[in-house]
């Protein structure tokens, strides 16, 4: 694990922090269908706040911090989690991500959206993280669900083990709990940029649009990687799938 | 893994579990599923990998994520003497308060006194030019 107290370097600040993007523009509201409009109306706000609280955390109003915090920090720490796998690196690593956020707000120059500005800082902390430790061949001594923490609900600061309650029944819980560990095992196990896709598409359930932004990746490009990563996660899950 | 014969199987695959297949994709599928039970169980298979995925979910981050944050901004900023460089400047104005004080209290302590403390004496000519010329009781100068 890295210095917690140790602050980053301008030149470690500058590998992680690029400048947001203009977005494209949204597609006239008549081509889309009832949800797409909900949900771009539901993006659109969610923008405009985001907006709002990046205008005062530049003014130095440490409660639009602590708002976007609050707002992103379950993301960026399930992000973290399912790419590294041991919890306290993981809580470790977002905490580091906000900490950058607040030194390098001055670099987002609100062109593009905050929430794809965040999650490149994030998923570059992440792979200079991952480079990190494995240069210093760390490997997790704790598998995140043989954590106590994670077995207690989330109100109590566990993990929510979705697969509990996929299976009704006392004796599933320790089948799902048990699952959940195998998926995020074979999860860690495949390539970092096949890793991030899965995690980005499939668990946090991301829009291609969204992880081209972050990625930076061609359509195309991420299309067929992540087939690829989804295939290489299938091969490894094989022995576990009905 | 048995590759499916058909060229575009891995996008038309890819697609369909996106749910982002067209109506005309979505048959070039069930075609080609009809035509090879490899890629049909491929596709099974990658159905339910997805289901063990999606299950994952997600977390919650500990109730005092940004308590830790908040701690670790402060503690930095004391390490690179942010707060140090704000606690020390109304210090630095006192001391030049004290300075200059402490200058005018000793001019003025030492403005009688020449170089060598011999104390000044008034200066008679100048005495003499304020004083008014004494008047006769006749109303004629004084001799």
């Amino acid at each position: 694990m890295t210095d917690p107290e140790r602050a980053p370097s301008a030149e470690e600040l500058a590998a992680v922090v690029v400048p947001d993007e203009p977005e494209p523009p949204a597609p006239p509201p008549e081509t889309l269908t009832p949800e797409q409009r909900e949900e771009a109306a539901r993006r659109a706000e969610q923008d405009r706040r985001d907006r709002q609280l990046v205008r005062r955390l530049k003014q130095g109003d440490e409660a639009a911090f602590r708002e976007l915090v609050h707002t992103y920090q379950n993301r960026i720490f399930g992000l973290m989690l399912r790419m590294i796998g041991n919890r306290q690196e993981a809580e470790d690593l977002a905490q580091e991500v906000f900490i950058i956020v607040y030194r390098a707000i001055g670099n987002y120059r609100g062109e593009g959206r905050f929430y794809t500005w965040l999650y490149r800082v994030a998923t570059n902390t992440c792979k200079n993280r991952i480079k990190y430790l494995k240069g210093r061949n760390f490997h997790r001594t704790e598998d995140i669900d043989e954590t106590p923490q994670a077995q207690m609900p989330a109100a109590e600061g566990g993990a929510v083990v979705t697969f509990q309650s996929q299976v009704p029944g006392p004796e599933a819980m320790h089948e799902g709990a048990r699952m959940e560990s195998i998926v995020q095992r074979e999860l860690a196990a495949l390539d970092p940029d096949h890793r991030l896709l899965i995690v980005l598409r499939d668990v946090q359930g991301m829009s291609y649009q969204d992880i081209i932004k972050i990625t930076g990746l061609q359509e195309g490009t991420l299309k067929s990687r992540l087939h690829r990563a989804r295939l290489a996660l299938k091969e490894r899950l094989e022995p576990y799938l009905r | 893994m048995a590759k499916p014969e058909t060229p575009n199987a891995e996008q038309l695959m890819s697609a369909y579990l996106d749910a982002e297949l067209g109506a005309d994709e979505e048959k070039e599928l069930q075609q080609m599923l009809a035509g090879s039970p490899e890629a049909k169980a491929e596709l099974g298979k990658l159905q339910s990998m997805l289901r063990l995925v999606k299950g994952l979910g997600e977390v919650e981050a500990p109730p005092d994520f940004y308590e830790k944050v908040a701690k670790k901004i402060r503690r930095r900023k004391w390490l690179r003497g942010e707060y140090l460089v704000a606690l020390s400047l109304p210090f630095q104005i006192l001391s030049v308060l004290v300075i200059l004080l402490v200058a005018v209290i000793y001019m003025m302590l030492h403005l009688d006194f020449d170089a060598g403390r011999r104390k000044l004496e008034r200066d008679p000519t100048v005495q003499q030019t304020k004083a008014p010329p004494p008047v006769a009781p006749d109303g004629g100068a004084a001799q």
